[in-house]
């Protein structure tokens, strides 16, 4: 005769020792034999422990291919949610969102951060095995699937938070991430329907103390994580010291423009910009989410990568750049303010430079009346070219962007990944020698 | 409580397989970025121009003129008289002019009235829009000349003043206290390198106008020149 869930009386049946349970037999405490007429059916734990899994691969592969940058050189990252793709060298929404201040933790103390797909790692490895177990154990009941299930929470809250992140702060979703939330979701959604199939705990309130233990086993899981990463990431970086030093530390007045100064701006610096190149945008946006770009009296050598002006490039990289670099000239006092537009309105800049210089500088002198009648000038051109002529006795590579601290070169390597840490070393480190 | 040995084979197995993994690949990323060392220079550093035209001839020209001009050491006098610059030279009259056929798209020639040394309108225009197109060049050359009428001093003379008219221009338009050792001066007169009537096809300050052997002898030659010296 089935026996009802919720009789009272039943024992829990993590207090049933193991050799009662390979008879699926539960004794009731009140003396009369009984059986226990059904038990959790595993499949759906099993299942869950494949979401899981499917998250361990998903957070493995972010996290290798976080790794794989440490060396500070230039790899291809994986942005497919298909295994075995082929991975994208250069820009992709993948990249944007490694080099995002949310990709990793603790940035100014460890070159890179702490990866936050690392944490994943640790979160879905303990779900498998978790779920595993459960499905494995005979005498798993709704107490032991409702904690599985609320563990579940965890990745599914993270991938709602990270996926605003990526939508409303990056601008790029990464097919990898989008493999973590889908699997943080399926997790969630099959834990769920584990527990709603589970078997009743019995009467008596929850286990805390198991659960505290579990939760503890979650813990270590994540932190076994970070404890692996942060003792094996590399420490020895030959960069630190900086890669050159400008020759040339004055230049004449108005050849290099002033941005505005934070009140704890104690440190000069100069950042080699073209405003209509993408990866200054990023720089510029990278320095600021640092959080020590106000420490940084900043001057901005403008260095257009586009033919019309700058002699040092075969070919226009970023068509217009010479007329934004004008218009900032014509109006060094509104420097910040055209930077940020230009930045702003990168690609439609560059599309209308590539399409006629002569509307663009149009759209500039409509959106910055005061450039009018100096932009294009024969003054301004001149300016600009002397400025341009500044790299030359400094050697400068013909390359934006470029940051020097106290004229020390940041090296490319420390720019995206590393900039934090380096920031932080460079101005609240000891002062090493520069590498020549 | 008892030990469930399914349970810690499973954290086992769920920490291990992850922890390995991540260990192994930050030993190969502790390996890679031993091994990449100093990043080498891959990139083009800033420099001035040289251009193709920069012959061996038209190098020895301009070095010999700046240094003679007192552009190199900015301590001498300023500008090159005729005799001077036959003799910085060491060319006709014609292979010196042939020099400058590669700087067509640079050369920019300003036209003059008879016997005057006064920019007009379209001259100021036109030795700004030069000037601004200085791209990296380092020197600035004006070849001024006289057409033949007149006496031989008076031309010398007018086309020194043409010569110093554009650089005066430019420094009171530009302020730049690097033009002096910027701007050679070379004035011809009438005595060397006359231009003849092709030369009418470059680019002058008075293009709408007509154009003869005299007319574009009353100018000053002016252009950057794309050589590192």
């Amino acid at each position: 005769m089935p026996v009802p869930e919720n009789e009272p009386g039943f024992r829990d049946l993590d207090d049933v020792g193991p050799s009662e349970l390979t008879e699926t037999v539960v004794r009731r405490d009140d003396g009369d034999d009984g059986l226990l007429a059904r038990k959790t059916p595993p499949g759906w734990l099993w299942l869950t422990a494949i979401a899981a899994a499917v998250g361990v691969y998903f957070a493995a592969v972010s996290a290798h291919d976080f790794i794989l940058h440490l060396d500070g050189q230039v790899h291809a990252i994986t942005c497919s949610v298909a295994p075995g793709s082929d991975p994208v060298l250069g820009a992709s929404g993948c990249k944007a969102a490694m080099l995002s201040p949310y990709s990793s933790f603790f940035r100014q103390s460890y070159w890179g951060g702490i990866p936050v797909a690392v944490l994943a790692l640790g979160v879905f490895a303990f779900l498998t095995a978790f779920a595993a177990y459960l499905a494995l154990r005979r005498g798993t009941s709704r107490k032991d699937t409702g904690f599985l299930w609320l563990a579940t929470l965890l990745p599914v809250g993270t991938s709602a938070v990270y996926y605003y992140l990526a939508t409303s702060e990056v601008g790029a979703i990464c097919q990898v991430c989008a493999g973590i939330y889908v699997a943080s979701a399926l997790t969630f959604v099959l834990a769920g329907v584990a527990h709603w199939r589970a078997v009743s705990g019995g009467p008596g309130g929850l286990p805390w103390g198991r659960y505290a233990l579990w939760f503890a086993e979650g813990v270590a899981f994540v932190g076994l994580m970070v404890l692996v990463y942060v003792s094996a990431a590399p420490t020895e970086r030959h960069t630190l010291s900086g890669c050159g030093r400008l020759v040339e530390t004055k230049a004449e007045p108005g050849l290099l423009i002033s941005l505005p100064r934070a009140p704890e701006a104690d440190t000069p610096a100069l950042a080699v910009l073209d405003p209509l190149c993408p990866a200054c945008k990023a720089f510029d946006q990278r320095v600021a989410q640092s959080g020590l770009g106000g420490r940084l009296a900043t001057d901005v050598l403008l260095f257009p990568l586009d033919k019309p002006c700058n002699w040092m490039v075969k070919e226009s990289l970023h068509p217009g750049a010479c007329a934004v670099t004008e218009a900032i000239h014509c109006a060094p006092e509104d420097a910040q303010a055209m930077l940020d537009y230009a930045f702003a309105h990168q690609e439609e800049l560059l599309a209308l430079g590539r399409e006629d210089d002569a509307k663009l500088r149009a759209e500039l002198e409509r959106v910055f009346p005061k450039v009018q009648g100096c932009l294009g000038s024969a003054r301004v051109k001149a300016i600009v070219n002397k400025s341009l002529r500044w790299a030359v006795p400094n050697a400068l590579n013909v390359q934006t962007p470029q940051l020097f601290i106290e004229g020390k070169r940041l090296c490319d390597e420390d720019t995206d990944l590393g900039l934090d840490y380096t920031l932080n070393r460079f101005l609240n480190g000891p002062k090493a020698e520069v590498t020549p | 409580m008892r030990i469930d040995v399914r349970h810690i084979a499973a954290l086992v197995v769920g920490a291990a397989v992850p922890a390995v993994m991540l260990s192994s690949w930050l030993g190969d990323a502790s390996e890679s970025l031993a091994a990449a060392g100093p990043s080498p220079r891959k990139v083009a550093v800033a420099s001035v121009a040289e251009e193709g035209y920069c012959t061996a001839n038209l190098k020895q020209i301009v070095r010999r003129v700046a240094g003679s001009c007192g552009l190199i050491d900015a301590s001498g006098g300023r500008g090159c008289q005729p005799a001077d610059a036959a003799k910085v030279a060491s060319l006709s009259g014609e292979d010196f002019n042939a020099l400058f056929l590669p700087l067509a798209d640079r050369v920019r020639i300003i036209q003059f009235d008879q016997a005057k040394a006064d920019l007009d309108e379209g001259a100021v225009r036109a030795v700004e829009e030069a000037w601004a197109d200085r791209g990296g060049a380092s020197f600035f050359f004006v070849v001024a000349r006289a057409s033949p009428e007149g006496s031989v001093d008076k031309n010398r003379e007018l086309s020194e003043k043409r010569a110093k008219a554009v650089l005066d221009h430019l420094e009171a338009r530009f302020g730049d206290p690097d033009i002096k050792r910027q701007v050679g001066l070379l004035w011809l007169g009438e005595e060397f390198a006359q231009l003849d009537e092709t030369f009418c096809q470059w680019k002058r300050s008075r293009g709408d106008q007509e154009c003869d052997a005299k007319q574009i002898n009353r100018s000053a030659f002016i252009a950057w020149i794309d050589c590192s010296i």
